[in-house]
C-alpha cells in the first residue's frame, strides 16, 4: 500500500484537534484518498511516521483502536521541530502518514483473560489503543482494570475517556496523581503508580498486564507486578526508541540484536530482560 | 559455472569507449584535482586506476547517495501534493571496483530487502553493472581476509577481472555480467587465463593475511556475551564522534530523513547519511539518550557489524577495506580492536545489572 516508494506518505486530513494538557494534543486524522481509507487496517500497538511537510517526520503509536474505523488518532507533546509544527495544524489541514509498522499487542492470546492496564503520563496513548480495542470487544475479556497516573491533575490525558471509563460498571479505573499534583476537587488517588498498583491489587491469575510510561515508573512497577504473581511473559509494554524509517533500514532503533521498529515496538518483560540496557 | 574469458587492456579501453558512446555512465576510481582517488564518473578508461591505492571513499554512494530526494511536495492553504522520487535509473557500469567495495554492496542488499524492498537502493542496483578488478593486496590497513573475503572475492561483482600479462582474466559471474559480455562480445576471447591469474591472486591474499588473522566467529561470540565487558569502558578515549569512519565505510548504511523547504509552498524530503557515532543519533524527544556515551556508540558499531548483522542477515557488515583506520583523526584502529577482541574469551564478567528500563 505504498505510493511510489517506501518513504512516500499517505495524505491525511486533520478532522479534530483536542487539547489534552497544556503541552499535549491529540489529532484525529482521516485518509484523503477514499481507496486508501477503505483498505487501511492496523493492529493495536502498531506505530507510524507522521509528518508535517517542511518540518519532517516523527514516530508515534496509533493512539486509537483498529476497531474504530475511518480515522486514526495520535497524541503528542511539543518537544521539537516536528511536534511544534504539528501544534500549528488546524482542522482541515493536511499531514502525512506512513504505516502501520511494527508488531502489536497479542489480543488473540489475551482473549478470555483479565486485563490490567497501567500507564503514566502520555504513556497512556499506546495503552489507550488496547483499552479501546478491548472495550469494543468487551465480551471477549474478563475483568478490565485501568491504573493511570500523571504528575498532576493538569497532566492527565484523555480526560473525556477517563470519565467514561469511570462510569462503566465493567471497568475498574484507578486514577492517581503524584503527591502535590492534586487539586481541591481531586477525588482520585494521590501517590505514585507502582504504589497504586499494589493497592489496587489486580489478580494475576489468568491475567495480562500492559504497562507503559516513563522508564522510572516501569522500573518500579515491574517488581510490584512480580509480587502480585504476574509472570514476565504476561507483562507487555511498548518501547519508544528513536526511529527514522520505521522499517528496519535506518539503523537507529537497535537495542542489541533487536530492531525496535521490526521486532517491536511491543515486547513482554521476559523479552525485555534479555536486552542490553540501552533503551 | 562461471564463464572464464580474457580481455586485453586495449579491448577493455575500447569497451569503455563503446559504453560512453552508447550513453552509459562510466564510473571507476579516478583522481580528483586534489589528488584523492575516488569513484567518480569518467569519460575514458584512461582516467580510471584499475589497481594500486584503495579509493578514499567507497562505492556505496552510487547506491545510497550522501543525500537523495525521497519526494518533493507542494502545499497551498493546507492542501499538499506529493511527488515521490522516481526509482528508475540510467544504466551505469563501474569498471575497477575494488572487490571489498563490491562485496559491501551485496551485504547491504540484505537489509534493504528486509520485508520492505527499498526501491531507490534497488533501482540503482538494477541499473548498475559492477566490473571489479582483483586487488593486489592493498596497504597495511587492509584486512579483508580476516572477515571471510579476499582481495579477489567475487561477491557482489558481475564480472571479476584479474590482472595477467597483457590484460585480464575475466570471470563472468551474473546475468548482468553476461549481458555486458554479450553487448561487447568482440572485446572478449573465450577461455580465460586462470593459471596465470593464480599467482597474482595468491600473492595478494598472502599480503593481506599478514596484516591480521582473526576468527570472525570468535569475535562474534565475544560480542554476543561481552556487552558489560570492561574493555568497552575506555574504548572511545580517542574517538571524536565525528563519524568519518561510518561515512567512508562501504557497509555503514544508517540514514536520517529530513525535510528541506525551498519556500513555504514547496520543498523536498531527503534521506541523508547519518551515523550511530553521533551523540544525537538516539536522543529521545524527552531528552533521554539510551547511548549517552561514546563508549556505548563504539560498542554499538562493533556489535552491529560483527554480531547483530551476521545473526540477522548472515553477513559480516565489514569488508576489511581499512578506510575507517586510514581516515580516523583520533587514530582509532579497527584492525587492532578486532585483534584484541578475537583474543578475549567469550563470556564477560557481569558488572552492570540487566533488567527493566
Amino acid at each position: 500500500m505504498t505510493q511510489g516508494n517506501l518513504y512516500a506518505p499517505y495524505l491525511m486530513r486533520v478532522d479534530e484537534v483536542v487539547e489534552e494538557t497544556v503541552d499535549t494534543r491529540t489529532l484525529k486524522l482521516s485518509f484523503k484518498d477514499p481507496e486508501v481509507a477503505a483498505k487501511f487496517d492496523f493492529k493495536a500497538g502498531q506505530f507510524g511516521e507522521y509528518s508535517v511537510f517542511g518540518a519532517g517526520e516523527c514516530t508515534f503509536c496509533i493512539a486509537s483502536a483498529p476497531t474504530r474505523k475511518g480515522y486514526i488518532e495520535c497524541s503528542f507533546k511539543k518537544v521539537g521541530r516536528v511536534t511544534a509544527a504539528m501544534r500549528e495544524l488546524n482542522v482541515g489541514d493536511t499531514m502525512g502518514f506512513r504505516g502501520p509498522y511494527g508488531n502489536s499487542f497479542p489480543l488473540d492470546k489475551m482473549a478470555g483473560k483479565s486485563l490490567v492496564f497501567i500507564a503514566g503520563g502520555i504513556g497512556l496513548a499506546p495503552v489507550r489503543c488496547v483499552i479501546q480495542n478491548a472495550l469494543d470487544l468487551r465480551d471477549k475479556f474478563k475483568d478490565i482494570t485501568i491504573i493511570y497516573g500523571a504528575r498532576s491533575v493538569g497532566d492527565l490525558v484523555y480526560k473525556r475517556e477517563l470519565d467514561e471509563w469511570a462510569k462503566r460498571p465493567d471497568v475498574k479505573l484507578w486514577q492517581t496523581v503524584d503527591p502535590g499534583g492534586e487539586t481541591k476537587e481531586w477525588k482520585g488517588q494521590i501517590g505514585f503508580v507502582p504504589n497504586v498498583v499494589e493497592k489496587a491489587h489486580p489478580m494475576a491469575l489468568n491475567a495480562f498486564a500492559v504497562v507503559c510510561g516513563p522508564p522510572i515508573m516501569i522500573k518500579f512497577t515491574l517488581p510490584v507486578l512480580a509480587k502480585l504473581g504476574f509472570k514476565d511473559d504476561a507483562i507487555y509494554t511498548t518501547l519508544e526508541n528513536r526511529m527514522k524509517c520505521g522499517i528496519g533500514k535506518c539503523g537507529r532503533c537497535n537495542i542489541g540484536p533487536v530492531y525496535v521498529c521490526k521486532d517491536g515496538p511491543v515486547f513482554n518483560a521476559a523479552e525485555i530482560k534479555k536486552l542490553p540496557p540501552e533503551f | 559455472m562461471t564463464r572464464q574469458m580474457f580481455i586485453s587492456e586495449s579491448a577493455l579501453k575500447s569497451l569503455a569507449e563503446e559504453l560512453v558512446k552508447a550513453g552509459t555512465r562510466l564510473v571507476g576510481p579516478a583522481r580528483e584535482r586534489n589528488g584523492d582517488l575516488v569513484y567518480r564518473e569518467a569519460s575514458d578508461l584512461g582516467e580510471i586506476e584499475l589497481g594500486g591505492d584503495p579509493p578514499t571513499r567507497s562505492l556505496k554512494e552510487f547506491f545510497l547517495p550522501p543525500t537523495e530526494v525521497l519526494l518533493t511536495y507542494r502545499q497551498k492553504q493546507g492542501d499538499v501534493e506529493v511527488t515521490p522520487a522516481p526509482h528508475v535509473f540510467a544504466p551505469l557500469v563501474v569498471i575497477g571496483a575494488r572487490p571489498c567495495d563490491a562485496a559491501a554492496v551485496a551485504a547491504v542488499d540484505k537489509v534493504m530487502d528486509w520485508d520492505y524492498h527499498d526501491e531507490l537502493w534497488f533501482g540503482r542496483r538494477l541499473a548498475t553493472t559492477i566490473v571489479s578488478v582483483a586487488c593486489g593486496g592493498g596497504d597495511a590497513s587492509c584486512f579483508c581476509t580476516a572477515v571471510g573475503l579476499a582481495p579477489d572475492s567475487a561477491k557482489g561483482s558481475d564480472v571479476l577481472l584479474v590482472p595477467v600479462e597483457g590484460g585480464f582474466h575475466a570471470e563472468i559471474l551474473t546475468e548482468k555480467g553476461e549481458a555486458l559480455v554479450k553487448a561487447h562480445a568482440a572485446r572478449f576471447t573465450e577461455g580465460g587465463k586462470a593459471e596465470a591469474a593464480k599467482a597474482y591472486r595468491d600473492a595478494a591474499r598472502g599480503k593481506v593475511q599478514a596484516n591480521l588473522s582473526a576468527d570472525p566467529a570468535k569475535i562474534r561470540a565475544f560480542l554476543e556475551a561481552g556487552f558489560d565487558h570492561p574493555i568497552w569502558k575506555g574504548i572511545a578515549l580517542r574517538c571524536h564522534g565525528c563519524g568519518a569512519c561510518a561515512f567512508v565505510c562501504p557497509t555503514c548504511h544508517c540514514f536520517d530523513i529530513v525535510d528541506e523547504p525551498d519556500s513555504i509552498e514547496r520543498g523536498t524530503r531527503r534521506r541523508n547519511w547519518d551515523t550511530c557515532q553521533a551523540a544525537k543519533f538516539t536522543l529521545h524527544g524527552s531528552g533521554h539518550n539510551p547511548r549517552n556515551e561514546q563508549n556505548c556508540r563504539i560498542r554499538q558499531r562493533m556489535m552491529h557489524k560483527f554480531a547483530i548483522y551476521p545473526a540477522r542477515f548472515g553477513e559480516i557488515l565489514c569488508t576489511g577495506c581499512g578506510r575507517c583506520i586510514r581516515v580516523c583523526p583520533g587514530g582509532m584502529d579497527l584492525l587492532e580492536t578486532l585483534d584484541k577482541l578475537g583474543r578475549l574469551p567469550a563470556g564477560a564478567p557481569a558488572e552492570a545489572k540487566r533488567g527493566a528500563p
